[in-house]
């Protein structure tokens, strides 16, 4: 059986409300090690995955190794029940069809059940391939969620670009256009988290917005984030969550439509050698 | 059209082989659209009050109306369209085409009964039976797209049969047609309610071939002989023979030739002409343009023309043509999405826990040999526990650990 005690529901709450935006359903994968998750929208256009290791729980069990699709929505909701301080169980059966979880008050005066229903889920994986990404930038997770959520006014994609000096962000709308930049920084004083950029080479791709706001939904994990780039390879938005483990979004960038940028002034229609009554 | 009762057999059969999604998830692909079928639907729906748009001298304009429309919405949402149209249609099919013609002329004469009936229901219903696409339509339709920059190609037979090869040689994504003869064509990837009116809310159907062909248990010339048997456009049934015999018959003896042979001939006497030999030639050696000389671009459309041509012409409201083109333009200049596939190849599935007992993942493809299949997860987390000397699982941890690297070890999710 599977058995995994959370301290604090505030955690367990702000990962499935990190998840939950890209996608309804998911598998979550409990072993020895901890627990894992990988899942994508439903355009492939996107991925998260996340690992908590066990040994940061109080209570960790984990006889044979689980994969437990789970309705995400109805997860959240049952966590709404639970004050952040409460304690929650997640207990799963080897051979079950369901996840148990168990809510306990702070006081210990005031035990919750729920039993969850799990779901036969075919769910489709990537083996991501760890790259060394060329461009890397460690900043403020707010900072960065404020970032988004401003661009967003202007237009539906944004240009990122990494130099040695700092990260701007830049949309162009049909009307209107803007950009932010982040100076290389350091860390400020204890509070506050500067900007930090590591960088092998200057890089500069297009990303969709709505799914960088989306991933932001992951910002009270934790105060930094680190948004990676290379060429030809989508976005990491990397959250560590303490020393627990990590969240980690990927996003495939935003590609120019060559033919649109070659055929411009071309003739419209490429009908083929056979197309005879053309009109005009 | 098509082939009866395809769509049933495939859901009671196949049913992975059909995904629903919304139109937008289709951003970035290049769908090979046939123009027959897309302009017949546009002359049937789109209507004012039951009639036809038409301009001020009485001619028809729907199909020029639904096409501009829907294109430009299609383009919007990212998807790239390409028409293809019809061209001969081949022998066989005069039998088929034959009865279309009665049907029409029969509704005619429906029609104008309900005329004198005065029944406005029936005289719709009637008006509509009588729909067909004719070669003026179909020159209207191309020298609109050719104003919008959207590419069309002129198939030298069937436009489903164009738009098959051109999938296989990944000329175009998938085939947005609502006629089924697509798949025994060969259509990788079928789509359905393409052209349908968006206000309807209909999402996307789409149709995997080769879960179609392993669902019914089949290959794929045993999938081409079944769908004769069914009863397509250029052949023949045999009476009684139904899309359940003929899986029967195509499953127990292999092919048509030797389940006729077996067939007892005074319950299910042969139709007069029954050659299923020529339906099946077309079908499988169908006269198609070399997908390599086929060069799809698209260009900007052409504003003044294009009101020229809708305004000037066809009476379309001039404001809203202009407003169209203006998306139109405005479609080719975003950049598109691209898709995590492009990047780290084609997804394994895996399947949840209380789906039955199964190596673990699934592997589609080759995937998931290759060296690093997310390692970070698990390297880390096996790392971490060895380090820690795992304390609190109390349990075999130990043993999961070096699997947890290994992609395609990883134990099955539960017994059942």
């Amino acid at each position: 059986m599977f058995e995994c005690l959370f301290e604090q529901a505030s955690l367990l709450k702000k990962i499935c409300e990190a998840i939950k935006e890209l996608t309804d359903q998911a598998c979550f994968e409990v072993s020895g090690t901890g627990i894992s998750l990988q899942a994508m929208d439903s355009s492939h256009v996107s991925l998260v995955s996340f690992l908590l290791r066990n040994e940061h729980f109080s209570q960790f069990r984990c006889d044979r190794n689980l994969t437990l699709g789970l309705n995400l929505k109805m997860i959240t909701k049952i966590l709404k029940t639970a004050g952040n301080e409460d304690r929650v169980t997640l207990r799963a059966e080897d051979d079950g069809d369901h996840l148990v979880m168990v809510i306990e008050s702070k006081t210990g005066n005031k035990i919750s059940s729920y039993e969850v229903k799990m779901l036969d889920i075919d769910q489709q994986a990537f083996g991501v391939n760890e790259t060394d990404y060329k461009a890397s930038t460690k900043m403020s997770s707010e900072e960065f969620q404020r970032i988004c959520h401003d661009l967003l006014v202007v237009g539906d994609t944004v240009s990122i670009e990494m130099t040695k000096d700092g990260i701007t962000f830049s949309v162009s709308g049909t009307e209107t256009s803007g950009c932010i930049t982040c100076r290389q920084s350091g860390t400020v004083d204890d509070e506050s988290v500067g900007t930090e950029i590591t960088l092998q080479e200057p890089m500069n791709l297009s990303f969709a917005l709505k799914f960088l706001n989306l991933f932001t939904k992951a910002t009270p994990l934790s105060n930094s984030v680190s948004i990676e780039m290379s060429a030809d390879q989508p976005l990491c938005i990397h959250y560590d969550i303490g020393d627990m483990g990590n969240i980690r979004y990927f996003l495939a960038p935003k590609i120019d439509d060559e033919e649109g940028a070659g055929a411009a002034g071309a003739p419209a229609a490429a009908p083929t050698e056979a197309a005879g009554g053309d009109d005009e | 059209m098509g082939i009866k009762h395809l769509m049933q057999v495939i859901l009671e059969n196949a049913p992975d082989a059909v995904v629903e999604n919304p139109v937008p998830s289709y951003f970035g692909r290049v769908i090979g659209i046939d123009a027959s079928m897309a302009l017949y639907q546009f002359l049937i729906a789109v209507r004012v009050e039951g009639q036809q748009l038409t301009n001020d001298k009485g001619e028809v304009t729907s199909h020029l109306m639904g096409m501009f429309t829907r294109t430009t919405k299609m383009m919007a949402a990212g998807l790239r369209p390409v028409y293809v149209f019809d061209g001969r249609p081949p022998e066989a099919k005069q039998n088929e085409l034959a009865r279309r013609h009665e049907v029409r002329e029969d509704a005619k004469e429906k029609e104008a009964e309900a005329k004198e009936a005065g029944d406005q229901a029936e005289m719709e219903r009637f008006s509509r039976r009588q729909v067909r696409v004719n070669q003026q339509h179909c020159d209207e339709a191309k020298r609109l797209l050719t104003l919008m920059g959207i590419p069309y190609i002129e198939a030298p037979g069937e436009a489903e049969a164009q738009c098959a090869a051109l999938c296989r040689a990944g000329k175009i994504w998938a085939t947005g047609s609502e006629d089924m003869d697509s798949l025994c064509f060969g259509s990788p990837i079928l789509l359905r309610n393409l052209t349908f009116s968006e206000a309807r809310k209909l999402p996307i159907r789409e149709v995997h071939l080769d879960q179609v062909i392993a669902g019914l248990g089949l290959t794929m010339p045993q999938f081409v002989d079944f769908c004769i048997l069914c009863g397509c456009d250029y052949c023949g049934t045999i009476k009684g023979i139904g899309e359940k015999n003929a899986l029967k018959l195509i499953k127990r003896w292999g092919t048509i030739e030797q389940a006729l042979e077996h067939l007892d001939k005074t319950k299910f006497p042969l139709p007069e002409s029954f050659n299923y030999q020529q339906a099946r030639a077309l079908f499988q050696q169908p006269e198609v343009l070399d997908p390599a000389r086929v060069d799809l671009r698209w260009g900007q459309p052409d504003e003044e023309g294009l009101v020229q041509f809708l305004v000037g012409e066809k009476q379309f409201a001039e404001d809203r043509v202009r407003a169209t083109t203006a998306r139109l333009r405005a479609s080719k200049q975003t950049a598109t999405q691209s898709r995590l596939e492009q990047f780290m190849g084609p997804p394994a599935i895996m399947t949840s826990c209380s789906a039955p007992p199964g190596p673990w993942p699934m592997v589609q493809g080759p995937i998931v040999l290759t060296p690093s299949p997310f390692p970070p997860l698990r390297q880390q987390a096996g790392a971490a526990a060895a380090e820690k000397g795992n304390k609190k699982a109390r349990t075999s941890a130990k043993g999961a650990k070096g699997a947890a690297k290994a992609t395609a070890t990883k134990p099955a999710a539960k017994k059942r």
